[in-house]
């Protein structure tokens, strides 16, 4: 069975980071998906889509329309049209692990419908995959359009303030309204706890997996736009998400 | 005529930081605050208790229609007759305050978002100033709530990510015709000399960092009110530079 992960949190807590350094320890092959619109789990990873000529989703989307515009493919509606350019187009094939990214949007509007098209992609594609991770935009809106509504393991990634416990308490809010079922809820505190705001976590009730550590690297790589990949296995940002993915039995 | 002022960036940057310090500095009257994050915490670092005063977030006023079975042509007059009857906006000695708020149903925030947008045309006339403080990444520009921005501010953490960020913003507001007159950067409290250097070359207009407060994380952890915080704190005395340094007259 795939395992669907899914990675979210408040703005800059450190979600893409969780998922570029889970995609090393994770039993191959996984397919990453980046769904923020300001993408960066491409270059977390290490990867040049455009050098590799993969597009985002928004991209071919437009194409399809586009091409539908011209009077090419009348008959076969742009989501037909559509899953086999996300196959050719999309897919970004690395080793133990694909790449899905959505992409920027430049038109008006709201990202319903590409999320809506991902959403169907991602449930024919995730039976070739051992585990589907989603990494979220900042916020809540993508939960409310429900890309997964079958979630093995959610990880809530948190900031140390206030407005991070009301978070986790709007997530479990929209997720229960909307109708997305999971199996865990995982809380976990970013780099910039201390022992004294950690308390704050487990008086939430929810289950503490343990803190992503400050690793002065991990901010060298991102500023150089570097792979988290190469990050050297005995650093404390390595070292900390093996042992929470150890705890939620992922590894 | 109000002019709209935009602050934006990245999650996690300090956006409702800056926005509330802005808003206590300015010298604006009368002036309104615009909240449209869902996951909104302007309220809260303002030290309002929204619930407590009895007030509504537009969600809550969409709710009442839509969550009732009623028609959602229904709305904007229902939201019309909220915002005169105070329902909607809450009135402060400094500012008055509009949310968003937390939508619980499936779907996206286009519905809400165009009735602030709605509100906003009419609404600015009233003000001297209205500072719109918005959710962690791009898709709130694409839904272009506000078309004509005065002064568009951008915070940035250091990363490469944030250098992307800038030209993603570029390219939506590009896109989707959303104009300002100015286009200005905000370094947050990451900053360190040698990536300020970097910003001053990226050839925007950089208007300084707010500086590193651990007022602001204390404030921030308990949930107080950043309004309270004093005139010569590290983080005001940054933001009035900030201010100054982009035209404005302070309090």
């Amino acid at each position: 069975m795939t395992r669907k992960i899914v990675s979210t949190g408040r703005g800059g807590a450190g979600k893409s980071t969780f998922v570029a350094l889970m995609s090393r320890y994770l039993n191959p092959p996984s397919l990453l998906i980046d769904l923020d619109p300001d993408l960066s789990l491409a270059d977390m990873l290490g990867l040049d889509l455009q050098k590799a000529c993969k597009r985002t989703i928004v991209e071919a989307l437009y194409d399809a329309v586009k091409e539908r515009q011209r009077g090419g493919s009348i008959l076969t509606p742009v989501e037909d049209r559509f899953q086999g350019l996300i196959w050719a187009d999309c897919l970004y094939e690395g080793k133990g692990f694909d790449v899905l990214t959505l992409g920027t949007k430049d038109l008006e509007g709201c990202y319903c419908f590409p999320d809506h098209l991902l959403r169907k992609i991602t449930s024919q594609l995730s039976k070739n995959y051992q585990n589907v991770v989603i990494d979220s935009p900042a916020g809540l809106e993508h939960l409310n359009r429900n890309i997964v509504s079958e979630v093995d393991d959610i990880f809530v990634i948190l900031d140390p303030s206030d407005k991070s416990m009301t978070h986790v308490k709007k997530v479990k809010a929209i997720l229960k309204e909307v109708g997305v079922m999971y199996n865990k809820f995982y809380v976990l505190a970013n780099y910039m706890f201390d022992e004294e705001s950690e308390k704050y976590l487990k008086e939430t009730g929810e289950t503490f997996l343990g803190r992503i550590d400050y690793d002065k690297r991990v901010e060298e790589y991102n500023l150089r736009g570097e792979s988290l990949r190469t990050l050297p296995e005995d650093s404390p940002a390595c070292r900390s998400v093996r042992r929470i993915l150890e705890k939620a039995g992922l590894i | 005529m109000g002019k709209i002022n935009v602050v934006t960036g990245r999650g996690g940057t300090g956006k409702s930081t800056f926005t509330t310090l802005f808003a206590k500095y300015v010298k604006a009257k009368p002036l309104l605050l615009i909240d449209l994050d869902p996951d909104g915490s302007l309220a809260k670092m303002l030290g309002v208790d929204l619930e407590k005063a009895g007030k509504w977030t537009v969600a809550d006023a969409l709710f009442e229609v839509i969550g009732k079975g009623k028609d959602t042509k229904d709305v904007p007059d229902l939201l019309k007759r909220k915002i005169e009857d105070g329902t909607i906006l809450y009135k402060d000695e400094k500012f008055d305050l509009i949310t968003l708020g937390t939508k619980l149903a499936a779907g996206c925030y286009c519905l809400p978002d165009e009735m602030i947008k709605e509100m906003l045309r009419n609404l600015h006339k009233n003000y001297e100033m209205v500072i719109v403080d918005s959710p962690a990444g791009l898709e709130h520009l694409n839904r272009k709530v506000t078309p004509d921005i005065n002064d568009l501010f951008v915070v940035l953490d250091p990363s490469e990510k944030s250098a992307k960020h800038i030209d993603r913003i570029k390219f939506v507001t590009k896109g989707v015709n959303i104009s300002y007159n100015h286009f200005y950067l905000v370094g947050n409290y990451r900053f360190t000399d040698e990536i300020e250097a970097y910003l001053l070359r990226s050839g925007e207009k950089y208007l300084g960092r707010i500086a590193y407060d651990p007022l602001v994380r204390e404030h921030n952890l308990k949930g107080e009110s950043l309004f309270k915080i004093p005139e010569d704190s590290l983080s005001s005395a940054s933001v009035k530079r900030i201010l100054r340094e982009a035209g404005y007259v302070l309090v």
